[in-house]
């Protein structure tokens, strides 16, 4: 440096740097995996890309979110009344109204006090993951799952184990991993719904002194036989930590509104002091826009059946096309008909393909040659998988799955 | 369950050493308001005038954001760096008051400078580090600086100077673990602004300590004195900076949490020292701001759009407020304003204990106040002085002056008798 000035003396911390990650699994989100597959798109196919890769129907007008929920927030704004700054876990209007909509679903009544308003349901994770975490624990995660949790926790220097969902059995949680994973370090197990949260998974937690988080930012998206149950219900037997937001099922993913609510009748969470480190991570942390939460009430309570029924039945519609499609592709399998959420794990047959190495080079060529974006599922954990989000445009889904076939018969293995 | 609540005895945990903050010390004040009180409680602690009509943000924004909402086009997902439309509306708005222009590329879209103070500091979070921060500052620094594990090393502010940074002290302070310097300008709390000149040795300094600078703007533009307000991005030019704003006080819209990290890195050395790559990391696991509301941005920003006389009515409701301030002061012999404030938000008061009585101090003072005259107000030692209290004049006129009437009659009855 000129002036005989000292050099500079910063450095962006390792915590954040690529170069510490030399893990080839290093968690990339999903966004950055589309992001790239994005890059690969031939500029002169001039087809419309078909968006399979994450769960964000927002665009498509058939997904257009309730007017209740829009003029919710215009009444909010022009009010004028929420214009300031919130409390740290939210204003009480919103804290409640988040309150009584979760206890529709619950044995018990949640107080407000339960409930904590987020940026999202990622801030609601990356609270608690922080509020965690602590020198030598370890978590236990999903595998699929959603790699934010990995890499909140290695920020944060909390270790990460996996236990796995059995695809035969519709996914189920591998109770038997579950148990061999945990030693004394484990603190908690992520349980995202609608799955199967089910009795024996907090019997199973309770039993191996963990607590569960529950992510249910999927919940109500149900459409096949099985009900939606809330982990909460289950509060008296462990304590659950329920994230949530209005982003999946209003599909408003951009108005950043979820919440953190602890399902503990017992109050062991607050004996623990976990309920003091969220609180005291909240104080510090950005808080959702304040007339988002004012709107809340309004879009909590009346919100239409009509609404909902509309969009259940685009993605019973779609998951029934996705389903049905894929089977008359041989070169990959989906062993079990989606019924709820947007999304259905695909295993790919490779021996039957020729020239494709793994997932990520099938997504890839796959956006190159034919438009389509699905997400590789090494990016949620399961390598030569993929993930297809069918939450899109009947019609966009259909075409998108016929072009996977086309890829697929272009790629066969010649016999 | 014996066993869930055994695991947690022993351990200490990462947030559990959060220094407390304003937010924080304001809640517990509130408990201490005696109940039988009729009065309304008056509040002159967080520097929200969102919270008063006399404030009200634009017509403009109000519509911008609406009409963003309603087109339906912002209810995705944005990219974590933030949309093109915004990130290009806050780099024109930002290069109109410097000598270059800001890229897009340049602008990072936050939840609110809060967040974005967030991303800076644990950026620059290293094992050994330091950061040197005003003192008095604002605590939510200090808060996450002990949550980062980054050391902190406050230099002073001078308030026989008017509040000038205390160059010497910072000289003194630094050494080669010491990374960078917040500069907080217009300040908080001190409501003061620094001057060309002073913002100058302030780069002079950084550079020759091989510092970078963490220009915190916040306040940005919300000046009502004689000093014109002056980004530090003027010196960019020749030397790294990081600038953190948000529309959230010139626009009165606190809660509407859209704020901006800008770098500036004219020789290379944001990227050099993968600065630039970590902003980008530390975006891709945290939340984005609200999609709409970023969408609205370059309407917002665009300020031939905003009523003209939109800035000039709150910067003169803001002055006339300082006045006031300091009119009443005057009258109060146990306390003393040594400068009046010409931008942002606060005043930072002394007070006299020699003329106080049954006052410990200002932490002190302040649970009296709440419990006594129901007034609100932040004890000193929460942004690092002792015995000053800081005081937001963003609120209206009148209600300031009620709650500075009852703050006189509170230092009347706890006086030393002989001075009645």
């Amino acid at each position: 440096m000129e002036n005989g000035a000292k050099s500079w003396a910063f450095r962006g911390t390792q915590k954040l740097s690529a170069k510490q990650s030399k893990d080839p699994k290093q968690k990339v989100t999903i966004r950055e995996a589309l992001d790239k597959l994005m890059g690969n798109l031939n500029e002169d196919d001039d087809r419309s890309v078909i968006p399979l890769g994450h769960g964000d129907p927002s665009a498509f007008p058939c997904f257009r979110t309730s007017p209740v929920a829009e003029d919710a927030i215009v009444d909010a704004v022009r009010s004028s009344k929420f214009n300031c700054y919130s409390p740290a876990a939210g204003i009480p209007p919103a804290r409640r109204a988040i309150a009584e909509y979760l206890s529709r679903d619950l044995p018990y009544k949640l107080s407000p006090d339960d409930v904590s308003v987020t940026l999202g349901c990622t801030q609601a994770i990356e609270i608690i993951i922080t509020a965690l975490a602590r020198p030598g624990a370890n978590i236990l995660v999903p595998r699929p799952g959603y790699p934010l949790y990995e890499a909140r926790a290695a920020f944060s220097n909390l270790e990460v184990r996996h236990f796995d969902l059995i695809p035969e059995k519709g996914w189920e949680v591998d109770l038997d991993s579950v148990e061999a994973l945990t030693d004394d370090n484990t603190v908690a197990m992520v349980i995202i719904s609608p799955g199967n949260p089910c009795g024996n998974t907090a019997e199973t937690a309770r039993k191996l002194g963990i607590i569960v988080i529950a992510d249910e930012v999927y919940s109500h998206l149900v459409f096949g036989n099985k009900q939606f149950v809330p982990m909460g219900e289950f509060g008296s037997i462990v304590p659950v930590l329920t994230v949530g937001s209005i982003s999946k099922r209003w599909i408003v993913p951009g108005w950043r509104l979820g919440w953190i609510a602890t399902n503990d009748p017992c109050g062991l969470l607050k004996q623990t002091g976990i309920l003091d480190s969220i609180k005291k991570y909240l104080n510090i942390s950005s808080d959702p826009a304040t007339f988002i939460q004012g709107a809340i009430p309004k879009i909590l309570e009346n919100t239409t059946e009509e609404f909902f029924s509309n969009i259940i039945n685009t993605m019973k519609e779609d998951a029934d096309i996705c389903y049905s499609k894929i089977k008359e592709i041989p070169g990959i399998a989906c062993p079990q008909k989606p019924e709820g959420a947007m999304s259905a794990m695909v295993k790919l047959n490779l021996s039957l393909l020729e020239g494709i190495n793994d997932d990520m080079d099938f997504c890839a060529k796959l956006a190159k040659e034919e438009s389509v974006i699905v997400l590789p599922g090494i990016a949620v954990g399961m390598k030569n998988w993929i993930r297809i989000t069918f939450a899109i445009e009947p019609v966009f889904l259909a075409e998108g799955l016929d072009r996977i076939k086309s890829f697929y018969e272009r790629h066969a293995k010649k016999l | 369950m014996e066993n869930i609540v055994k695991k947690w005895d022993s351990k200490v945990n990462s947030a559990s050493d959060i220094s407390v903050t304003a937010r924080g010390t304001l809640s517990m004040l509130m408990q201490h308001l005696n109940e039988e009180d009729k009065r309304p409680v008056i509040k002159l602690s967080q520097g929200d005038p969102a919270a008063f009509p006399c404030f009200r943000t634009s017509h403009a924004a109000e519509e911008a954001v609406i009409n963003a909402l309603r087109s339906a086009k912002y209810n995705c997902y944005a990219p974590f760096v933030g949309i093109p439309p915004a990130r290009r509306a806050v780099a024109e708005y930002l290069s109109r008051d410097l000598p270059y222009k800001l890229s897009p590329d340049d602008v990072y879209i936050t939840s609110g400078g809060a967040q974005a103070m967030e991303i800076i500091l644990s950026v620059l979070a290293g094992p050994g580090a330091n950061i040197l921060l005003p003192r008095p500052g604002f605590a939510n620094y200090e808060a996450r600086c002990a949550f980062s594990n980054l050391e902190v090393r406050h230099y002073d502010l001078l308030p026989e100077k008017g509040w000038e940074v205390d160059l010497d002290g910072v000289k003194a302070l630094a050494d080669e673990n010491t990374i960078a310097i917040v500069i907080i300008n217009p300040g908080n709390p001190c409501g003061n602004v620094f001057s060309y000149e002073h913002l100058k040795k302030i780069a002079k300094t950084a550079i020759e300590l091989g510092l970078l600078v963490v220009a915190d703007e916040v306040y940005g533009h919300l000046t009502f004195g004689c000093t014109p307000f002056v980004p530090m991005a003027v010196f960019g030019s020749s030397i790294p900076i990081i600038t953190l704003g948000s529309i959230s006080k010139r626009w009165s819209v606190t809660g509407w949490r859209l704020g901006w990290l800008v770098t500036c890195d004219p020789t290379g050395t944001l990227q050099k020292s993968r600065i630039v790559e970590c902003i980008n990391s530390s975006l891709k696991i945290i939340s984005n701001p609200v999609t709409f509301i970023q969408g609205a941005l370059p309407q917002i920003l665009d300020l031939e759009k905003t009523n003209s006389d939109y800035f000039s009515i709150s910067t003169s409701l803001l002055k006339e407020a300082t006045e006031i301030l300091c009119d009443k002061i005057k009258e109060i012999p146990s306390i003393t304003c040594p400068t009046k404030p010409e931008g942002s938000v606060f005043a930072m008061v002394k007070l006299d204990f020699s003329q106080l009585e049954d006052i410990d101090d200002d932490m002190d003072f302040c649970v009296k106040l709440a419990k006594e005259e129901s007034v609100i107000v932040l004890p000193g030692v929460i942004v690092g002085l002792k015995n000053w209290l800081r005081i937001s004049f963003a609120t209206d006129p009148k209600y300031l002056e009620n709650g500075l009437e009852r703050v006189k009659s509170f230092c009347k009855k706890h006086s030393k008798k002989h001075f009645y």
